[in-house]
């Protein structure tokens, strides 16, 4: 029987549980993994199965924040860009006359003029007027809010597929171990 | 323990690594084809709004700005439209650098893998 011993030896393999997502353990040799857990390979690999469900799960959340977040950079940055225009235009002493939606099919002309402020939607059916200044200051800080939260997100969905593809390999290994397993025992049978 | 005829090759830390290594490039890589059609297509959108700009004789034009269309000298929008274009341009470039690099690594990683792992492991687009 090979000495199973370093099996066990601890390897560095980085943070245990990430924002919640439980990390994947490494497993280095099979046979020393499913002892210590002491699960036969059925078991094992319905753990691992049921571990992997749970990681698509997670994954399909975190993608759909993404989805989002990456719709609403471009809605904050058309705003930021308005806003610039506006304050343009005020430099110039310009009124700005736009064109707008009424509704499906219908515009409208509207001028604007000598715009000291704006309002600003802020969800929740709330709407804040706002001088250009401040307009801008709270815009740039969401846009920099949402840029960052997606990096998070981003570095967590990196994570979490890594999880589930130690797991995968997890799994084949311990199927092509446990395929090892039955193919010697037979030949041991059969001499 | 019996060795069957013990030529599979042991999955290292090392290898996982790669693996997940291969794993994420090939992720980015798709989301990259898809960034780099969106560029694509707004390169071409802008380079016709370019045309018919050249096209039209009016003094104002009506340029997009988020929800509205605003009324602008004809200059200004040359002058944004010529910025855009050249974003989008630029952008465009970093996307395929971006894709070539991850390309080249991909390869290379592929290169080890099915060095140490042959036929036991599967690297190709299904």
């Amino acid at each position: 029987m090979a000495a199973a011993v370093a099996a066990s030896a601890s390897t560095p393999q980085g943070v245990a549980e990430r924002r919640g997502i439980p990390a994947a353990a490494f497993v280095e040799d099979v046979e020393a993994y499913l002892r210590q857990a002491g699960l036969d390979v059925n078991s094992a690999l319905a753990f691992l199965q049921e571990r992997l469900q749970q990681y698509k799960i997670v994954e399909m959340k975190l993608l759909a924040q993404q989805r989002d977040l990456q719709a609403k950079i471009p809605d904050i940055e058309k705003c930021l860009d308005i806003v610039a225009t506006l304050q343009a235009k005020k430099d110039l002493g310009e009124a700005l006359i736009a064109d707008f939606e009424l509704s499906e099919g219908i515009y409208s002309r509207a001028k604007i003029e000598d715009t000291d402020s704006v309002c600003l939607w802020l969800g929740a059916n709330v709407m804040l007027e706002y001088s250009c200044d401040e307009a801008n200051a709270l815009l740039k800080k969401n846009l920099e809010n949402a840029k960052a939260s997606l990096e998070v997100l981003v570095a967590d969905l990196q994570f979490l597929r890594d999880q589930q593809t130690i797991t995968q390999v997890t799994i084949a290994r311990v199927f092509n171990w446990d395929v090892h397993q039955r193919r010697s025992k037979q030949a041991i049978k059969e001499t | 323990m019996q060795q069957g005829d013990g030529t599979e090759a042991q999955v290292t830390w090392e290898d996982q690594q790669n693996i997940n290594r291969f794993g994420r490039l090939n992720n980015r890589l798709h989301e990259l084809q898809d960034e780099i059609k969106l560029a694509k297509e707004t390169n071409e959108n802008l380079d016709d709004a370019g045309n018919e700009l050249i096209l039209s004789d009016e003094d104002v034009v009506r340029f997009q700005i988020g929800e509205v269309f605003a009324h602008m000298p004809r200059d200004d929008v040359e002058t944004r439209l010529e910025q855009m274009k050249e974003d989008a341009a630029k952008k465009l470039e970093r996307l395929e650098e971006e894709k070539e690099s991850i390309l080249a690594q991909m390869a290379e990683l592929k290169k080890i893998l099915y060095g140490k792992f042959k036929d036991a492991i599967n690297l190709e687009e299904d």
